[in-house]
């Protein structure tokens, strides 16, 4: 478990920033197999983009290829 | 006038190459837009060879730089006190649509388009004196992660394109 405590912010803005981008890329990441996980166990995308905070339309377009993803393995 | 229009068609085929090479990588690190490192990474695939020389002649080893792409990730992430290895996963799907690259990726591609009256023909070493140039960014840090003085690269990768320039 991460202590958020222990999240340091650098003061360099480079490492900062760069800290940032590694964060939206794990996240990311993260997002992809939990959307394949939960189609796996059959929820629906309005259930999916519920649980992400966005539209279902918008969850679909942006992450519709892990369902295609899914079906070719 | 017949030479200037083979270089035109072959800096167009190597244009293509160029961003099918970095979507393919882009799509492998699971993202649709490719970014400079993608670009990088693509510039060390064509067959010209003159990327692969531009490191080589800098003491790195190019097949190091995707290893290295992954390592700054890591990296920044202990930055900040996160020891998270991102998890490997499949590669993604191109987007239908138009071919769209990330803002590092777009910078890459407007110098290259800005410098294209010196591209006779257009190189792999064009690719890489650009993104030396970067002193930001993912392909910043994976050449730091590499131990790359960027001058010394920019430098390289300007000799050898100039002298692709001068022989044809």
């Amino acid at each position: 478990m991460v202590d958020l405590h222990d999240i340091t912010v650098p003061t360099d803005p480079d490492e900062a920033l760069a800290a940032v981008v590694a964060l939206r890329r794990l996240a990311d990441r993260i997002e992809r197999q939990a959307v394949r996980s939960a189609l796996r166990q059959g929820w629906p995308w309005s259930r999916i983009a519920q649980a992400l905070g966005i539209t279902k339309q918008a969850a679909h377009k942006r992450l519709s290829d892990v369902a295609a993803d899914d079906s070719s393995t | 006038m017949f030479q200037a229009i083979k270089s035109k068609l072959s800096n167009m085929s190597t244009i293509k190459l160029l961003c099918e090479r970095a979507e393919t990588y882009a799509l492998l690190d699971q993202q649709r837009e490719p970014g400079a490192e993608h670009f990088l990474l693509a510039a060390l695939d064509l067959p010209d060879g003159t990327a692969r020389l531009a490191f080589e002649q800098s003491g790195v080893e190019p097949d190091a730089l995707r290893a290295a792409i992954e390592r700054q990730y890591v990296d920044a992430l202990r930055l900040i006190g996160l020891k998270a290895d991102t998890p490997a996963d499949m590669p993604i799907s191109a987007s239908p649509g138009f071919y769209q690259a990330a803002s590092s990726g777009r910078e890459i591609m407007q110098e290259l388009a800005a410098s294209r009256k010196d591209h006779r023909p257009l190189l792999g070493a064009h690719v890489v004196g650009i993104v030396a140039g970067m002193s930001h960014g993912v392909a910043a840090r994976a050449l730091r992660a590499l131990g790359v003085d960027a001058v010394v690269l920019r430098s390289a990768a300007d000799a050898i394109a100039e002298n692709g320039h001068a022989k044809a």
